[in-house]
C-alpha cells in the first residue's frame, strides 16, 4: 500500500512544496512547484499546495504524512514553514517529520561524487555552513549546525585543499568572498539550486533511519532549527561574560521549557 | 430574624428528624440521617433561626460525577422566606466543590411551588417515575448543570462550535466555545518567565515559544471541550464548525505562528477560517461574560501594547474615537516601576503599591485632559515621574514610592476617565465596557464605574480572568464574524497594526 506525503520549506527567500508517493521499496516524486520571491511563504504556500495536489488529483485528505525544512534560515520564514505544517498534521492527525534545509539543498547532489559546501544565508552578516560529502546517491553531512562569519568559514573551508561544489543562498551575497578564498577549489553550483526543492526533504527524509532518526511524528515536537538565542539573550550572555553555546532545542534559554 | 446555613451536626438530627415528619408522608428515619452524615460524598446543611432548626438539605455525589439532591425541606412558618433557595444554591455550590458537574432531583408532581424554585436555579424536568412516592403519588425527574463558570456543560446544543487560537503577544491561547456565549474550554499557556528578566516581551523569544507551544494548547483546549461536552475523548476536530484566530493588531512574529497553524488547520480539516482583530477580542470578554452588555456601546482598551476608546454603534460596527500619541498604558506602568526597580511585570506590583499611598501627594501632569479630543498621552506622564525621581534624590531625599505609584496612577486614571464620561455622554452609549490587562486595576476599574454608572450607563469590567490576553475572547467575538459569513482565505497574512474601524 502506498502513502501520499507532502513537503514544504519556507527557510528561503524561496517557497517550497512538492508531493510524493511513497511505496513498497521506492519514493516517487510525483510533482514540485517554488516561488521564489521574498516574504511571499505567508500568502503563497498554502494556495500552491492545493494547485499542486489538485494537478496531481488529489486533495489534501489524500496526504498521509507531512514533511518540514526546519531552517537554518530565516526566524520568521523557517516559522512560517514550521507552524502551518504543525497545523496541516495536526488537522490531518498524520505524523510531521522534519528535515534540515541545508541537507535538503546538499541532497540535490546526491549522484555527483563532490564534496558540497552550502552556506545558508543567516543575516546580519553571518551564515550558516555545512559540508557535505556526496555520491552514490546520498549526502552525508560532515559539520554541524552552527553560525559564522563568511570569511573565516571561507578560510577554514580554503585550507581542506580540495575541491568544493559550493551552494546555498548566502552565495547571494558573499559568493565572492568563498570564490577569493577557494581560488581553483571553488566550483559554484547553478543558482536555481542554491535553494532547496522538495526532492531534496523527500531524499533527506529517506536517509533519517525510520523510527528514531525521525522522531516521534508528534506534530508538537518538530521545532525550527535556529542555531542562534535571541538577540536579547545573546547580549544577555556577552554582558555576563557568557561563552557562546548552541541555544537549546526550543530555541530559548532559561526556564523550564513549556 | 436571621437565618444562617451551617453544616448539619449529629446533635441536629433528633430536630430534623422531627422536621421530616412533619414534612414528608414517608419520612426518613433520625437512624437514616445518623448513616447519612458517615457517608463519603455527601453534605448536608441546615437552616437555622434563633437556635431552631427551620429547613434542612443533602445531597450525595453518585457516579459520573452527578450530584443527587436527596432531601430538602423548609418547616410551614418559614416557607416563602428564601430559605429554601439559599439551601439550594449552597447544596449546589458544594456539589460544585466535590466535583459534581450536573445536578438531578425528584419532586412530587403535585409540588407547583418546590418545582419552580428548582427551574430557577436552571433545573428541567425530564421525565416522569411514577409512583415513586407511593400509590398515586408520581414524581417528575429534574436534571441540571452546576454553576460552575469556567467549566459549564452545555445545557442545549444549539450554536456553533468555534476553536479559537490567539497568539498575538506572549500567551500561547486556545479555547473552544458555543454559540459565542457557552465557553468549553480555555486554556492560556504564558511565557512571562521568559521574558520577565529582560523587563518587557522579547518578540523572537515570544515567536519561538508559541511555535513551541501551540499544538500541546490545542491539544489540551479540546481535551477540556471534549469533558465539558461530556464525550469519551477529546472533542475532535471534525466536530468544529470553525477555526478563528487573532490577525491583528500584536507582535508580528508572534501572529504569524497563530496564523500559519490556524491556516494549516483549517486546510487539512476543510474547516472555515475565522480572523479576529485582537481589540475586538477585548470587547468580547466582556459580552460573553456579561449579557446586558450590548450596542450602542463605547469601549476603552487599556494594555501594555493599547489604550484606545472605540464606539461600537451596532454589532460589529467599530469606530476609534481615539487612541494614544505614544505609550500604551500598561507601557507607562511597566515603565515607572522599572524606574523604581519593582520587577517585571510592574503594572500590578506599582498598583499595589498605589493602594498605600496618597493619591494627591504629587501632582503630576494630565496630558491631553482638556485636548477636546480622544487621544491619550503618556510619555510626558512617564517623563515627569522620572524627573521628579531624578530631582528627589538629587536632594538627598528618599522616595516615597506608595505616593509616587498612587499618584502616578490617579493622574493615568484621571485622564482616562474625562476621556471615556465624554464619549459615553457624547455617542449616547448604552453600556460602557473596559478590556485589556490594566482592566485589571482595581483603581480604574472602581473610578470608571464610579463615574459612568450615574449616568445610566451599564459598566462592564471583564473578570479578572479574562483582562489578559486569552482565546476565549477572540472566541466570542468569532461568532459574530462567522455568523456574517466573514472568512479568511489560504492566503491570509496578519498585520502588526490593524485598527478596529469599520466605519
Amino acid at each position: 500500500m502506498s502513502q501520499i506525503l507532502l513537503a514544504l520549506d519556507t527557510a528561503t527567500e524561496r517557497t517550497t512544496v512538492g508531493v510524493a508517493r511513497l511505496g513498497q521499496d521506492e519514493l516517487d516524486v510525483l510533482g514540485t512547484a517554488v516561488v521564489d520571491a521574498p516574504r511571499a511563504a505567508m500568502s503563497r504556500l498554502l494556495p500552491m499546495t492545493e494547485t499542486l495536489l489538485a494537478t496531481e488529483h488529489l486533495t489534501i485528505a489524500d496526504v498521509d504524512g507531512v514533511i518540514v525544512g526546519r531552517g537554518p534560515g530565516s526566524f520568521t520564514g523557517v516559522r512560517i514553514g514550521v507552524a502551518t505544517a504543525k497545523g496541516l498534521a495536526h488537522g490531518l492527525s498524520c505524523p510531521l517529520w522534519g528535515v534540515s534545509t541545508l541537507d535538503a539543498v546538499a541532497w540535490t547532489f546526491a549522484y555527483n561524487e563532490v564534496t558540497v559546501a552550502v552556506v545558508g544565508d543567516a543575516m546580519r552578516g553571518e551564515v550558516y555552513p555545512a559540508l557535505y560529502r556526496c555520491g552514490g546517491g546520498k549526502a552525508e553531512r560532515l559539520t554541524p549546525d552552527r553560525v559564522a562569519k563568511p570569511a573565516d568559514v571561507a578560510a577554514a573551508w580554503a585550507e581542506l585543499g580540495q575541491p568544493l561544489v559550493l551552494t546555498g543562498n548566502g552565495l547571494r551575497k558573499y559568493a565572492e568572498v568563498f570564490t577569493d578564498a577557494l581560488g581553483d577549489d571553488a566550483m559554484i553550483a547553478d543558482e536555481d539550486l542554491w535553494a532547496p526543492w522538495a526532492n531534496g526533504l523527500f531524499a533527506g527524509w529517506l536517509a533519517q533511519l525510520s523510527g528514531e532518526g525521525r522522531g516521534s511524528g508528534d506534530p508538537a515536537d518538530v521545532l525550527p532549527i535556529y542555531t542562534r538565542l535571541s538577540d536579547a539573550e545573546e547580549n544577555e550572555r556577552i554582558r555576563e561574560g557568557l561563552a557562546f553555546a548552541s541555544p537549546p532545542e526550543s530555541g530559548v534559554s532559561g526556564g523550564e521549557p513549556a | 430574624m436571621s437565618v444562617t446555613i451551617r453544616r448539619l451536626a449529629e446533635t441536629d438530627i433528633p430536630l430534623v428528624a422531627a422536621l421530616e415528619a412533619e414534612t414528608f408522608p414517608d419520612p426518613w428515619t433520625a437512624k437514616m440521617f445518623v448513616e447519612e452524615l458517615s457517608q463519603a460524598s455527601r453534605a448536608w446543611f441546615v437552616a437555622e433561626d434563633d437556635g431552631l432548626v427551620v429547613g434542612y438539605g443533602g445531597t450525595a455525589i453518585l457516579a459520573d460525577d452527578d450530584a443527587h439532591i436527596m432531601n430538602l425541606a423548609v418547616a410551614p412558618a418559614h416557607r416563602s422566606q428564601g430559605i429554601g433557595r439559599r439551601l439550594l444554591d449552597t447544596l449546589m455550590r458544594a456539589a460544585s466543590e466535590l466535583g459534581a458537574q450536573r445536578v438531578t432531583l425528584e419532586v412530587r408532581a403535585e409540588n407547583p411551588v418546590a418545582t419552580a424554585l428548582y427551574e430557577s436555579v436552571g433545573l428541567e424536568s425530564v421525565g416522569i417515575r411514577p409512583e415513586y412516592y407511593g400509590p398515586g403519588r408520581d414524581a417528575i425527574i429534574m436534571w441540571g448543570d452546576l454553576p460552575d463558570a469556567e467549566r459549564r456543560p452545555v445545557a442545549d446544543d444549539s450554536g456553533e462550535l468555534i476553536l479559537a487560537i490567539e497568539s498575538s503577544c506572549d500567551e500561547t491561547a486556545a479555547a473552544v466555545m458555543r454559540g459565542g456565549r457557552d465557553l468549553l474550554a480555555n486554556v492560556v499557556a504564558s511565557q512571562i518567565d521568559f521574558h520577565a528578566r529582560f523587563g518587557g516581551v522579547v518578540p523572537e523569544i515570544a515567536s519561538r515559544k508559541h511555535t513551541e507551544a501551540i499544538v500541546g494548547v490545542v491539544d489540551e483546549a479540546m481535551e477540556q471541550a471534549g469533558e465539558a461536552l461530556r464525550l469519551d475523548g477529546p472533542l475532535s476536530f471534525s466536530e468544529l464548525d470553525a477555526i478563528a484566530v487573532t490577525d491583528r493588531p500584536g507582535l508580528i512574529g508572534a501572529l504569524v505562528v497563530g496564523v500559519a497553524y490556524a491556516k494549516g488547520l483549517a486546510m487539512a480539516t476543510g474547516k472555515p477560517l475565522v480572523g479576529v482583530n485582537h481589540l475586538e477580542g477585548h470587547i468580547f470578554a466582556n459580552v460573553f461574560a456579561d449579557p446586558a452588555v450590548k450596542p450602542p456601546l463605547v469601549a476603552l482598551l487599556v494594555s501594555g501594547g493599547h489604550t484606545s476608546l472605540v464606539h461600537m454603534p451596532e454589532w460589529g460596527v467599530y469606530r476609534t474615537l481615539g487612541e494614544t500619541l505614544d505609550d500604551a498604558a500598561g507601557e507607562a506602568f511597566d515603565k515607572v516601576a522599572k524606574v523604581l526597580g519593582l520587577g517585571y511585570p510592574g503594572g500590578p506590583i506599582l498598583s499595589k503599591l498605589a493602594e498605600k499611598g496618597d493619591p494627591a501627594a504629587i501632582n503630576f501632569p494630565r496630558a491631553m485632559m482638556k485636548s477636546g479630543d480622544y487621544a491619550f498621552s503618556l510619555s510626558g506622564l512617564k517623563t515627569a515621574v522620572l524627573t521628579h525621581i531624578r530631582h528627589e534624590e538629587q536632594a538627598g531625599r528618599e522616595i516615597d514610592v506608595p505616593d509616587l505609584a498612587a499618584s502616578f496612577q490617579q493622574a493615568v486614571i484621571d485622564v482616562q476617565v474625562a476621556k471615556a464620561v465624554r464619549a459615553v455622554e457624547e455617542t449616547g452609549a448604552v453600556a460602557f465596557c473596559l478590556g485589556g490587562g490594566v482592566a485589571a486595576n482595581h483603581a480604574l476599574r472602581e473610578a470608571l464605574t464610579a463615574a459612568i454608572e450615574p449616568l445610566g450607563v451599564h459598566v462592564s469590567v471583564p473578570p479578572m480572568s479574562l483582562c489578559t490576553d486569552n482565546a476565549a475572547m477572540i472566541a466570542a467575538a468569532a461568532h459574530y464574524r462567522y455568523v456574517h459569513g466573514e472568512r479568511l482565505g489560504l492566503d491570509a497574512e496578519p498585520s502588526a497594526r490593524g485598527p478596529l474601524d469599520t466605519l
